[in-house]
């Protein structure tokens, strides 16, 4: 008989202890505080100028090539080394562009999800033949004149480094993310990942040619993290 | 001394690429200085029929080239470029050093003096690795022929026992030492002199005076009469170019003077030469070719006489195609053919006709590292051997 009544009383408690955390859960509010999801933002900070690239002393041509605007080469990209639970619950199929233009891919730097469709339209006068020998997408478009367009899928995740066969002073990269938590920072460096959900995370600067940098990070409910990461 | 020019230059470019190997161009002092170069080893087969040896006495085929470009950019109106050399493991060179003037920086005008690079032909860019999609060059741009600037036939028997042995040649009336003859077109080396250089829309137009000829540039004239060249090419879109080059020089020694017919000297004697040209490209798709005509007057000396000047005629075509990414395939057949002469006993051409054909395949390890595998054919009507065929393989690194 005491046993019974040990049993239902047990059972009582279990019950009320599953009701209330069931009334919480159900109360969108108080969901909605725990869990808001915050963000990271500062800048990703150069040691040095990065080098802007040239074309090869032209020692073989009667003549200098035509003008060419120097290729922006400041831009890096921060991102979460593990992406949170959910973040590839929605697989995104999106376009993005990789132009060429004045002999220079425009921009030099796109960072995409996986899945993404990059189209490297040809808005010079000449031929371009963009092509990759990365491991994470080996291509080849040929050569196609003004005004044609090729895409590539990016369909792994990783570095792809984007030539042209022509042109030896035309490179570009293309960073290719499982997840959405990544920026491509402005020329001064500033980045912002919005939207983390709360939760520890690696967060890791990338420049190109530079080793990477990486910093542990905490990111609280609602509230965003300031940080700045040096490049070597 | 340029020994030690391109030990610090590779110092230098060392220093500024801590990372390992350059990928791309090093440049320091904010793109004043730029540095660029060129690594490849070749190893062929022997080459019994001497098919590609070059001035050097040395197989194409069977080299170790490092070359480092500077571009020393003072100004827009002023840059100093230099190529150093080292091939076959001991001939150091500065292979090119030329200051070049833009006049006008917002124009593409340029005016190019000291030792600059060829102006004549469509394939002189096959001396690098990077720009030849094969490993040997065409035969117009490297082949032996029994030429001698400082030695020449006595008659045309003298010519025609020399058929096919142009890599080790030598006649009656000068220079008694047997040497290499001279190439159609001696592109493995720079001109020497001035140099102009336009683009006006899709026509682009060189123009050079320069010391030798176009069989033997020369750092100084050897005659005192220099080479006059031209080329032009126009771009008709961009899947199609068409090109024209021509060139006239004295090519004979002046050491000769006193064996020519009287009232003649080595000016008299000029090498004359055309080429046209065209290139169609289109996706994974290159064509190329070229048909060159060239001719040598010779002296008149003895009966049978060389009468007329001897012609060369050379017809080129070749082909590339990108199979996979980083995988291409690539094709040349090019012909050296002759005018007749009449000697004592036939009428003949000149020299032997060559033919050869290559085909190679170019495995892309990265952009810059790439590696080739070459086979190649060639036939000849006459000299000791008459046809060999050879394997060659080639490992190229570049920035």
């Amino acid at each position: 008989m005491k046993a019974f009544a040990a049993a239902l009383a047990l059972s009582a408690l279990m019950l009320a202890a599953v009701s209330a955390v069931a009334a919480a859960a159900a109360d969108p509010t108080a969901r909605a505080q725990r869990s808001a999801p915050g963000g990271i933002r500062g800048r990703l900070v150069l040691a040095q100028a990065p080098r802007s690239n040239e074309r090869r002393p032209e020692v073989a041509s009667p003549g200098a090539g035509g003008f060419r605007e120097r290729t922006d080469r400041r831009a890096g990209v921060v991102y979460l080394e593990q992406a949170p639970r959910g973040a590839f619950d929605e697989p995104v199929r999106v376009r993005a562009v990789m132009d060429q233009q004045n002999e220079r891919f425009e921009p030099h730097l796109l960072a995409v999800t996986v899945g993404t469709m990059v189209e490297f339209p040809n808005s010079d006068r000449t031929y371009h033949n963009v092509f990759s020998l990365s491991r994470a997408k080996r291509f080849d478009l040929g050569r196609y004149a003004t005004g044609k367009s090729k895409s590539v899928l990016m369909d792994r995740p990783g570095v792809v480094r984007v030539f042209c066969d022509i042109h030896s002073h035309m490179n570009a990269f293309v960073l290719v993310f499982a997840h959405p938590f990544f920026d491509v920072t402005e020329p001064d460096g500033r980045y912002e990942l919005a939207n983390v959900p709360p939760g520890s995370y690696t967060v890791v600067g990338w420049h190109e040619g530079e080793p990477r940098v990486e910093r542990a990070v905490t990111v609280s409910s609602g509230s965003w993290v300031e940080l700045d990461l040096s490049a070597p | 001394m340029p020994l030690l020019y391109l030990l610090a230059c590779l110092l230098f470019a060392a220093r500024a690429s801590a990372q390992g190997l350059p990928t791309e161009p090093v440049s320091v002092a904010g793109g004043r200085v730029v540095f660029g170069g060129e690594v490849f080893v070749t190893f062929g087969e022997k080459d019994p029929g001497w098919f590609n040896y070059t001035d050097y006495e040395y197989n194409a085929l069977r080299n170790i080239r490092l070359s480092l470009a500077t571009e020393v950019r003072a100004s827009q109106r002023l840059q100093v470029l230099a190529e150093l050399r080292l091939d076959h493991g001991q001939h150091f060179s500065a292979y090119a050093l030329f200051a070049r003037i833009r006049p006008w920086p917002d124009r593409r005008f340029d005016v190019q003096i000291g030792r600059v690079p060829p102006t004549f032909g469509a394939f002189r860019r096959t001396i690098y690795a990077y720009d030849n999609a094969l490993i040997g060059q065409p035969l117009a741009y490297q082949y032996l022929l029994a030429l001698r600037t400082d030695s020449v036939p006595l008659n045309a028997d003298d010519l025609l026992r020399a058929r096919g042995n142009g890599w080790l040649v030598g006649y009656q009336v000068g220079s008694a030492e047997r040497s290499p003859g001279l190439p159609l077109f001696k592109s493995n080396l720079y001109d020497t002199g001035v140099q102009v250089h336009g683009v006006a829309g899709a026509l682009e137009w060189t123009g050079a005076v320069t010391a030798g000829s176009l069989s033997d540039p020369l750092l100084t004239d050897n005659n005192g009469r220099p080479q006059a060249v031209g080329r032009a090419t126009v771009q008709l879109g961009p899947a199609v170019r068409l090109g024209a080059s021509g060139a006239r020089g004295a090519w004979l020694d002046e050491s000769l003077d006193s064996a020519l017919p009287s009232g003649e000297t080595a000016r008299d004697y000029r090498q004359d030469a055309v080429a046209i040209d065209a290139e169609v490209s289109a996706g994974r798709w290159l064509g190329r070719a070229e048909w060159i005509r060239a001719s040598w007057r010779l002296p008149a000396l003895v009966a049978p006489l060389i009468a007329d000047p001897v012609v060369a005629e050379s017809f080129i075509v070749e082909g590339r195609v990108r199979l996979w990414p980083g995988v291409s395939l690539a094709a040349r057949a090019d012909t050296l053919q002759f005018s007749d002469l009449t000697g004592s006993t036939a009428t003949m051409q000149w020299e032997a006709p060559v033919r050869r054909f290559e085909t190679a395949v170019t495995y892309a390890v990265t952009r810059n590292i790439g590696a080739k595998l070459a086979w190649q054919r060639n036939l000849r009507d006459g000299g000791r051997v008459r046809h060999d065929s050879l394997l060659a393989s080639q490992l190229v690194y570049w920035f």
